[in-house]
């Protein structure tokens, strides 16, 4: 592909120029953070609220609240990271004409959508492995290690939940003429993928279904169904991707 | 659980959250700064008011990158 490390080249510096690798990574690690102090000392903070007068009784917390808060904290905020970070990827580019000026070189459409795509994925994995290594050291010191090879699947699963929606988003940017569009877009298939994983029988096929797999993982213990759920999300980033480039291939920019 | 653990579990917290905040407030208070819909004084009240989110949204789409 004519023109990728070029391209790609231009993306990495760009993240860390206008600081987004940084503010992302940041943001990452505060939930790695957060999610195991929160599941530890939720019962002291519920009392210091409540002043023991709530009455609410609050089980005494284990690694696997640590672990569910971490997917649930990571997916969601995750998610709206994913969505901000590709719905302007092609528009932005498009609406200033720095897309029109770029292809001028030798540069192919396919490269330059793939370098973009690629360096989306690249930040979300390093900001997703920065938040990982922090959760599990802060989960050791409060509660105990969780298996590091189950943890690191478990993050692997979570990153490829949020490759579907940023992959989803980057879509509607290559579509759509403006960013907002594109956000738009992004936030409406988190709606509905996020109604349609109530259903039992497609929930765990579905992005926000692996955050189930990825508790089970983290913990040490194999989810069923596995491999299906993480074929199907594999397909939808690739889907996504490949109908991205063909409506890109022939767009007038 | 004495103090000092909780002081380490504490501040990387705060330093994170409180630091996001006053950079983004710094980043939009450049003269140079352009942001997305024009008003500045929008994007200094959703960081301010918009707990952890509002940096976040300034950083990844207020701002205008010339």
């Amino acid at each position: 592909m004519s023109g990728f490390g070029l391209v790609l080249g231009k993306e990495l510096r760009e993240q860390l120029r206008t600081m987004r690798l940084v503010v992302v990574a940041a943001v990452f690690a505060f939930f790695g953070l957060l999610s195991p102090v929160t599941a530890r000392y939720i019962r002291e903070i519920v009392d210091a609220v409540g002043g023991g007068q709530l009455g609410v009784a609050i089980p005494p917390p284990t690694v696997a609240d640590a672990v569910a808060q971490f997917t649930k904290n990571v997916g969601q905020f995750g998610v709206l990271i994913a969505i901000l970070l590709a719905m302007g990827a092609v528009a932005t580019e498009k609406e200033r004409g720095t897309a029109a000026l770029l292809l001028t070189k030798p540069i192919g459409r396919g490269a330059f959508l793939a370098a973009k795509a690629v360096a989306i994925g690249a930040l979300l994995a390093l900001a997703l492995a920065v938040s990982g290594v922090l959760c599990w050291v802060y989960t050791a010191i409060l509660f105990e290690p969780l298996p590091v090879a189950g943890f690191a699947a478990a993050v692997g699963v979570l990153w490829l939940s949020l490759a579907v929606f940023a992959a989803l988003t980057f879509l509607a940017s290559v579509v759509a003429r403006s960013a907002l569009v594109a956000g738009g877009a992004g936030f409406a298939a988190l709606l509905v993928l996020g109604i349609a994983s109530a259903l039992p029988s497609v929930g765990p096929y579905l992005p926000t279904g692996l955050w189930g797999a990825a508790d089970a993982l983290a913990l040490g213990h194999v989810p069923d169904p596995l491999a299906g759920p993480v074929t199907t999300n594999v397909a939808f980033v690739l889907a996504a991707l490949g109908a991205a480039w063909w409506s890109f291939r022939g767009q007038e920019l | 659980m004495d103090i000092a653990l909780i002081l380490a579990i504490v501040i990387p917290l705060l330093v994170i959250q409180v630091g996001l905040l006053f950079w983004a407030l710094y980043d939009l208070t450049r003269p140079e700064r352009r942001v997305r819909g024009g008003s500045k004084v929008v994007w200094a009240l959703i960081i301010i008011f918009v707990n952890l989110l509002g940096p976040i949204l300034y950083f990844l789409a207020g701002r205008e990158e010339g």
